[in-house]
């Protein structure tokens, strides 16, 4: 029952950034953790995808990479509203609520406005949120005034501080800030180097940016970084307004992870790990017309490695429908979750992992047997037992 | 960007957004689309995955054309029929073309499921003390048929029948005929077909989704079920077929008012069908027979071989058939207000198998008697005792005489108040005839053993 300690030191995504990670962050992923588990009694083996999250969230934007600075107050967590949580993480188990939680937001979002000394920012990440269709206007509107709040103190209390801003942070950035690297370059070296350590909880994704090893790879390492953080907060942003439920956000981002070992496979012809079969829906948003051509020719190849190992099965699925695979895979967990959840409910110990797998083998080869399952769907879920 | 990382991102937005807004929790969960065949297999094992502890996918058959006829199982002990514990079933899609029924049971399996994991107290309490059986369809070759059509418009009749051409809801053992003629004449009054194995086995009239179904509800001993269908909305109760065979005849059957009271429970909870306001679904509808969204059968239209009566006449369950829309075949973006709209009712309804009378008939060892009759006085419709003994009889509220027996045994009479809900639990404890002979015996004795003590002989 005891509590995962988190992980020391500075993050993949304050690469500069040497202080200890502000506990808020950690809140943020912790009580998006503890919405979709519960308690945990078990630690390694299946923490390690969540763990990674706990860092500070990052809004991308376009602005010049050298005005991207941090407080100090953001890191030193005796300042922290939420401070008085940080010994006890175990309070977090407790869903409080989303006061808590919105607050975190609408103080990050206030931050960056501080830091960019520029308003924009509300607008991109609000119209961002607004056009995927996370927020409603109402909810915008009350952020916005939220968010006014929060600057205005900020303003306040940085006034009153005098504070220092950390010159030698930087920020994982798009291409053309190389150059701005290089006096730093050896820390920015160690520092990514302890920053991927956290990565080895999306293990795909890690092993990915391990292999983007070269120079000219690097920019192509820092942009995924960006997406790869990008996606984690807009999957909180939508837990947190209730978009979508805690569990369906865990589950996104391990699909991801997953998918992320497949299309490593296909474009660089290197097994990362466990091959998640998740294909793309198919679906694209307007916005994103210039990469269409090159989604689609990815498309292409996916679909062929997908029929290559694919089993005669007859195919109904049209392109609008999520794979089976993608169907049983959420089901499964689904089924996990409230086993974890009913037994800590109950009192009782965790649930047989090994009990359920061999149940769930017998049960389907039965159901093949019957004609209920075909065989490759049912070495399929089998799979998904055995990797859990 | 690269192509990789733009894909990456593409599939995340593309999924993120793909979750619409959300009405409310359980909605949010369900995909309201028609399943094809395989898509119904597959919607029926992602609960299977999903619910594992509470659910278990079988089939009672095949097809004309080789699909099975699968059915999802949903209690606390899937796979097993526990003492005392009723059990429920639901068929829809028996007309391949009349698909709102198919679609809404995929739903309900999906509702249940989310809802048990979510705790809601209702629901898990339903299915720890209720089997459910869930048969979303008994035609598949004809949805198949009807699905494959082009266009908006379905038509009223293609993919009605099986594979074979045979209209299922006409292709059951006609017990009505004899059921009537035993009125008349005496004769028994439930479990009318005789000899079932070899009936079922050499008939060759019977579609092999009729036979599987027959051999289905010979194997399980269910209390109540539903039957649905499309094409109007209404709660139709038996008997179906006419007494005197004529087109349109109110047709009661012994359980008249059990079975108006079992309708109303559904119809009550759907808006449509219990709305006295709705007009007919064709200008030209005769729905005079339809008061409070419910219709005996036979005063609606004359149906012979159906599979409402034969459940009835054959067995000990009970069932209704379930008009659920107008129209046969809506639209794909219709079926979200189907289910809105049956949703409660759906519940509702297998919750109706907790009413009436239950319990257990034993011998004075405490042994289950199993086939041991259970009657109701004034209601000339006996139902009998399943394997451990165990039986239930659905009774509209109110007060009644209720007797036990089995050939060897005397038969014992209760009297039970019954109330709208739930069961009252009666047990009964049957002194056979052989023990009976014993006693009286051993008394004679007695008796003769005082007399000559007192008379010194």
């Amino acid at each position: 029952k005891s509590a995962r300690p988190n992980p020391p030191g500075p993050t993949l995504f304050s690469c500069k950034v040497k202080e200890a990670e502000p506990e808020q962050e950690n809140d943020d992923f912790t009580l998006l953790k503890s919405l979709a588990e519960g308690q945990r009694s078990k630690e390694t083996n299946e923490t390690p995808v969540r763990e990674s999250l706990e860092k500070e969230p990052y809004f991308p934007d376009e602005s010049d990479s050298t005005k991207n600075r941090r407080l100090v107050e953001d890191y030193d967590s005796t300042k922290m509203e939420n401070g008085k949580y940080q010994d006890d993480p175990e309070s977090f188990r407790q869903v409080d609520g989303t006061p808590l939680t919105a607050e975190d937001i609408v103080q990050k979002i206030a931050t960056k406005i501080y830091e960019e000394d520029d308003r924009g920012v509300f607008d991109r990440i609000v119209s961002k949120l607004l056009r995927l269709g996370l927020i409603t206007d109402s909810q915008a509107d009350s952020l916005e005034y939220e968010v006014a709040e929060a600057l205005q103190d900020l303003i306040t209390k940085n006034a009153k501080n005098n504070e220092i801003e950390d010159l030698g942070e930087d920020y994982p950035v798009t291409r053309g800030d190389q150059d701005d690297q290089n006096p730093d370059a050896k820390g920015e070296e160690e520092e990514r180097k302890d920053g991927l350590q956290d990565l080895q909880y999306f293990p795909n994704f890690y092993r990915l940016l391990k292999s983007l090893d070269s120079e000219q790879d690097a920019q192509e390492r820092e942009t995924l970084i960006t997406i790869m953080k990008t996606l984690i907060d807009f999957v909180k942003m939508m837990v947190k307004y209730g978009t979508i439920t805690p569990e369906e956000g865990v589950s996104y981002l391990e699909n991801l992870d997953a998918m992320i070992a497949l299309q490593t496979k296909n474009k660089l012809g290197k097994t990362l790990g466990i091959p998640g079969i998740i294909p793309p829906t198919g679906k694209t948003p307007e916005d994103d017309d210039n990469t269409k051509a090159e989604a689609a020719k990815m498309q292409k190849e996916y679909e062929n490695l997908k029929d290559s190992t694919k089993e005669e099965a007859p195919s109904t699925e049209t392109r609008d429908h999520p794979g089976k695979s993608e169907i049983y895979l959420e089901a499964i967990r689904k089924n996990i979750e409230w086993l974890k959840k009913h037994n800590k409910d109950e009192g009782k110990d965790d649930y047989d992992l090994s009990k359920l797998r061999d149940f769930m083998d017998q049960q389907v080869d039965s159901y093949i047997d019957k004609g209920i399952i075909e065989k490759g769907e049912g070495e399929t879920i089998k799979r998904i037992y055995g990797s859990l | 960007m690269n192509r990789f990382v733009s894909l990456v991102l593409l599939w995340t937005l593309a999924v993120l957004s793909s979750t619409g807004p959300v009405t409310g929790a359980e909605e949010g969960e369900i995909s309201f689309e028609y399943h094809r065949y395989e898509e119904l297999r597959k919607a029926l094992v992602s609960v299977w995955l999903q619910c594992p502890s509470i659910t278990r996918i079988y089939t009672v058959g095949e097809s004309f054309e080789g699909r099975e006829l699968l059915v999802l199982e949903m209690s606390d002990n899937p796979g097993t029929h526990e003492a005392g514990e009723p059990e429920f079933k639901y068929i829809g899609n028996m007309h391949g073309n009349e698909a709102v029924g198919r679609e809404l049971i995929v739903y309900l399996a999906q509702y249940l499921c989310n809802q048990y994991q979510q705790g809601n107290e209702s629901i898990i309490d339903l299915i720890h003390t209720t089997r459910i059986h869930l048969m979303p369809s008994m035609n598949p070759d004809g949805f198949e048929k009807a699905a494959s059509q082009s266009g908006e418009l379905k038509d009223w009749f293609v993919g009605r029948s099986n594979a074979q051409g045979v209209d299922l809801n006409r292709n059951f053992p006609d017990l009505d005929r004899i059921v009537y003629g035993n009125e008349k004449e005496g004769g028994a009054n439930n479990h009318l077909l005789n000899n079932m194995k070899k009936a079922v086995d050499e008939n060759t009239k019977l579609a092999p989704e009729t036979k599987a179904v027959i051999r289905w509800i010979m194997e399980i001993p269910f209390v109540l079920s539903a039957n649905l269908h499309g094409g109007d909305v209404v709660a139709n109760y038996p008997y179906d077929e006419t007494r005197s065979g004529s087109t349109h005849e109110y047709s009661a059957s012994p359980d008249d008012v059990t079975f108006k009271s079992l309708a109303k429970s559904y119809s009550q909870f759907n808006p449509v069908m219990s709305d006295p306001q709705r007009a007919p679904c064709r200008k030209n509808d005769d729905d005079t027979s339809f008061t409070d969204g419910i219709t005996n059968g036979g005063a609606w239209y004359s149906v012979p071989g159906g599979m409402q009566d034969f459940n009835y006449l054959s067995s000990n369950c009970f069932e209704i058939t379930l008009e659920l829309s107008c129209d046969k075949f809506p639209a794909e973006d219709t079926l979200k207000t189907y289910w809105e709209e049956n949703r409660n009712s759906l519940v509702n309804y297998i919750e109706q198998v907790h009413r009436g009378v239950k319990g257990f008939v034993r011998d004075l060892q405490g042994g289950a008697i199993f086939n041991a009759s259970i009657s109701v006085e004034g209601i000339d419709h006996d139902i009998t005792t399943a394997k451990d003994g165990d039986y239930w009889r659905l009774l509209a509220a109110g007060n009644y005489k209720v007797s036990a027996y089995a050939p060897g045994y005397l038969t014992v009479i209760k009297k039970v108040a019954v109330p709208y809900s739930p069961a009252i639990r009666v047990d009964f404890e049957l002194e056979s005839l052989v023990e009976r002979k014993e006693e009286e015996k051993e008394e004679l004795m007695d008796w003769w053993k005082m007399m000559s003590e007192t008379l010194n002989f």
